[in-house]
């Protein structure tokens, strides 16, 4: 198919995964202990789009019923946004607690270093 | 009949309740996880008969699966739900009077909810459940590990926390994929269909789902947080991260690999990573100084010796996995429970500064022996039995490749041999002759030890007592066909 | 060098994955349980946004895991953070500047309103509770920024955020004494696009709702007092 078809078709899953790799790449190389948590939360920003997107359906909309005679073949899916809704809870609370570890870590060492970081001997 | 829903929701419920007691008084925290994990266990035995010959399928909601979530309590499941509220109930009360901070209702909370986790993993039959649960247990042990706020256990939190994030992340494309794929969340849904695609869509579900879970199982490449976490945290975390969270890390990636994707042809591939895993496990163990560290890596050992039974695949394999994890759990939580008071006594962690322990702490010390000979494999220990099932499949299999790696297996339970008795010679044979102060670990401490002490013995001499039990727990495994049908009629 | 072994690997990955996405058209719906939550959600639970009756009764033991896994964090943080003592409201308060203060004085309950209705409204309208919750724990942040020294009153807050808790577990377990399964809707369903309809759905909404607004208020107090 041509570029324009490709395009239409698989923007979303270019764009979250293109998210979840910079996340990755981010994860794998940084040095400062904020940037790789940073990194964390964008490739799971990645990944919630990615989910979302399983669930769409072409001139669909949202799976509401606000008034009475609504057709439930229009609709998305409903149940890739529950788990995305509980996945962003779980990636928030994996934030919190990194940023926790982060200050009490910058309190022991006084740096923010990874590579610095390395008391334990093999 | 009891809903086995109960297992999940006491402990929930309880743990909820203890911030507001603690508000009144502070030292009430430290009892709940003990009265949850007692109901935990007098309900476990209440169940296991009835589900030998039938497991209860439990729907939450009140709808018919697959569009509700539903708990599956089959042999397997409640023997691991009892097998967690067991140890769990003993390292609670070892915990009685280990801990003594200020903040100590946290720990218990903290404590409860993992454990919660735990169970519920081993017991749902939904893989977006299965990942919540799975979950629970992850975060609790992050905070535990850096419980104490000392240098070394912040430092390993964070690498723990970092490794065990990706990993999560990995598991949440392999479910995306998977219910792309599908168009279901229920495990035996997914299961019935599964050889309706071609094999190499669904091989990268299976790839990522296996390196998600397999960074809490300590699987060979992904277990680098391992040694620094169970070293540096408080003893009875790591009697239970390394008793428990990691066989339920391992159940999840059983459980995907057998149940849900049914994959014969990875099973080669997880055999030599076995073999890997046991062979650094019990190579880098041989030379430590710290013990816990020592014992951190044979844990790794340890799990690498199960997930080679386990990949054998046949009956005989499966049950003697299952049985080789039941004697890790028992041996590997009483060395941690036993090395705990020997550290608080020593004040130091390294093997050179317990010689002579044998007459300061003879009772912890006699604990010790009998968890390490039972980790090796000696009878009339635990370990015995179950590391002869496992040497008996490779070999019934008769084929030239089993036979050179059970020599390897055998190689590394020498070495493993090799590294406890340089602790027991330490403990026993070593020290000044003068006269010590005996200094006894307290009683409440005594008691789990001698407990499972007990159970290590009696289950030694009288293997016949859990081996029909897990043969019927393999027999889920291995035919899954079953498992969907009893499911899906 | 490590970052050529980071894109050797990436681009290994993204093989793999491309592979698999094959299987996966864009924008064709290849659901069964979404088209059947679709069909029957309103008849069978009384609520009229699908993804609340998704998220609350069909996969309800989903959000129980979920507000488990924030109590857990808020717990570990409290726990790690240890830097705080018995707080007394006799710190110095001492608002910042003229325009920040007034701006969060008249904010302040707008915020407050508005989430609170987002998770009163979620089984109608989009959101729920912790949509709702979060607009709260963002309210009271706004109070920190604009008076530095004030402090939420920890008794209440933690008594809150139990009873929230305890609400669902407790209405969990009333309908498995009724002799029904765990989490059954049991309250009558109502008609549906009223405020109150959809049977236990709403409630069990309000107690998230006060649940995850009280948690994040007090991890931003314990980050608040730590860095004092």
């Amino acid at each position: 198919m041509s570029f324009a078809e490709f395009l239409n078709n698989y923007m979303y899953y270019i764009g979250a995964f293109g998210l979840i790799f910079i996340g990755l790449f981010i994860l794998l190389t940084k040095k400062n202990l904020v940037k790789v948590i940073i990194g964390l939360s964008i490739m799971d920003t990645g990944i919630y789009l990615f989910l979302i997107a399983i669930g769409y359906v072409h001139e669909g909309t949202a799976p509401i019923f606000s008034k009475p005679g609504l057709n439930a073949e229009g609709m998305v899916d409903p149940v890739p946004q529950a788990l995305v809704l509980t996945a962003i809870v779980i990636g928030v609370a994996i934030l919190a607690l990194a940023l926790t570890l982060a200050v009490k870590l910058y309190k022991h060492y006084g740096t923010l270093n990874l590579r610095k970081i390395k008391e334990q001997k093999w | 009949m009891v809903n086995p829903v109960l297992l999940i929701v006491v402990p929930l419920g309880l743990a909820f309740l203890v911030p507001l007691f603690g508000l009144i008084s502070k030292k009430t925290g430290k009892y709940f996880p003990i009265l949850a994990l007692l109901f935990n266990l007098l309900l476990t035995i209440k169940i296991f008969p009835q589900v030998l010959s039938e497991p209860i399928h439990v729907n939450i909601g009140g709808f018919t699966p697959p569009f509700c979530i539903n708990l599956v309590a089959g042999p397997l499941g409640i023997l691991l739900a009892f097998l967690i509220a067991l140890v769990g109930l003993l390292v609670a009360i070892y915990a009685l009077s280990y801990i003594k901070e200020k903040n100590e209702e946290k720990y218990h909370i903290l404590y409860l909810l993992l454990l919660t986790g735990a169970t519920g993993v081993v017991l749902t039959g939904d893989v977006f459940n299965l990942f919540v649960f799975f979950e629970i247990l992850c975060i609790s042990s992050y905070a535990l590990v850096g419980y104490f706020g000392d240098k070394a256990g912040v430092e390993s939190a964070i690498k723990y926390l970092i490794q065990g994030a990706l990993g999560s992340g990995f598991i949440l494309i392999g479910i995306g994929l998977l219910y792309g794929q599908f168009g279901t969340l229920n495990m035996a849904d997914i299961a019935s269909n599964i050889h309706s695609v071609e094999p190499i869509s669904i091989f990268v579900p299976l790839v990522l789902m296996i390196t998600g879970f397999g960074v809490e199982a300590a699987i060979f490449p992904l277990n680098a947080w391992l040694p620094d976490a169970h070293s540096s945290a408080p003893s009875s975390i790591s009697a239970i991260l390394s008793g428990i969270a990691i066989e339920v890390g391992l159940y999840a990636v059983v459980r995907i690999v057998f149940t849900v994707f049914g994959a014969s042809s990875i099973m080669m591939f997880l055999l030599f990573l076995g073999v890997l895993t046991l062979l650094t496990g019990e190579l880098s163990a041989f030379n430590q100084e710290n013990i816990k560290r020592m014992l951190a890596y044979s844990s790794i050992g340890q799990i690498g010796l199960i997930v080679f039974a386990l990949s054998i695949a046949n009956m005989n394999g499966i049950t003697g996995g299952l049985f080789q994890l039941i004697s890790h759990t028992l041996g590997k939580a009483l060395l941690f429970l036993a090395v705990g008071y020997m550290i608080v006594h020593t004040g130091s962690m390294n093997i050179s500064s317990f010689e002579g322990m044998g007459k300061k702490m003879p009772y912890t010390s006699f604990f010790f022996t009998i968890g390490a000979l039972s980790l090796v494999g000696l009878p009339p220990f635990i370990g015995f039995p179950s590391k002869f099932m496992i040497v008996k499949a490779a070999i019934f299999k008769q084929e030239i490749l089993y036979t050179v790696l059970i020599i390897l297996v055998l190689t590394a339970t020498v070495v493993e041999a090799a590294y406890f008795f340089k602790v027991i010679q330490a403990i026993y044979f070593k020290g000044e002759a003068k006269k010590e102060k005996r200094n006894r670990a307290p009683f409440k401490v005594l008691i789990p030890l001698f407990i499972f002490a007990g159970l290590i013995l009696i289950v030694g001499i009288y293997p016949k007592l859990i081996t029909n039990i897990l043969e019927s727990s393999a027999a889920e495994l291995i035919s899954r066909t079953d498992y969907i049908k009893s499911l899906i009629p | 060098m490590r970052k050529l072994l980071g894109i050797i690997l990436l681009a290994v990955i993204a093989a793999g994955i491309a592979l698999s996405l094959e299987e996966i058209p864009f924008g064709i719906s290849k659901t069964i349980i979404g088209d059947y939550f679709n069909k029957n959600g309103v008849e069978e639970t009384g609520a009229t946004n699908m993804v609340t009756s998704v998220v609350v009764s069909y996969r309800g033991f989903d959000t129980l895991g979920e507000i488990t896994v924030l109590f857990t964090a808020a717990i570990g943080l409290g726990a790690l953070l240890t830097g705080h003592k018995k707080r007394e409201h006799s710190d110095k308060v001492e608002p910042s500047s003229l325009i920040v203060y007034t701006g969060c004085r008249f904010l302040f309950p707008v915020l407050m309103l508005v989430g609170t209705y987002i998770f009163i409204h979620g089984h109608l309208t989009p959101g729920g509770g912790f949509q709702g919750g979060a607009i709260v724990a963002s309210g009271f942040l706004l109070m920190y920024l604009g008076c530095k020294g004030k402090r939420i009153k920890f008794k209440a807050s933690k008594v809150i955020e139990v009873l929230g808790g305890l609400i669902f577990v407790g209405l969990g377990i009333a309908g498995l004494t009724m002799g029904e399964d765990f989490l059954f809707n049991f309250l009558p369903k109502g008609e549906a696009g009223e405020l109150f309809s959809a049977g236990i759905i709403p409630i069990i909404y309000i107690g998230i709702g006060l649940k995850v607004g009280s948690e994040l208020a007090g991890i931003i107090d314990n980050l608040i007092e730590e860095s004092t």
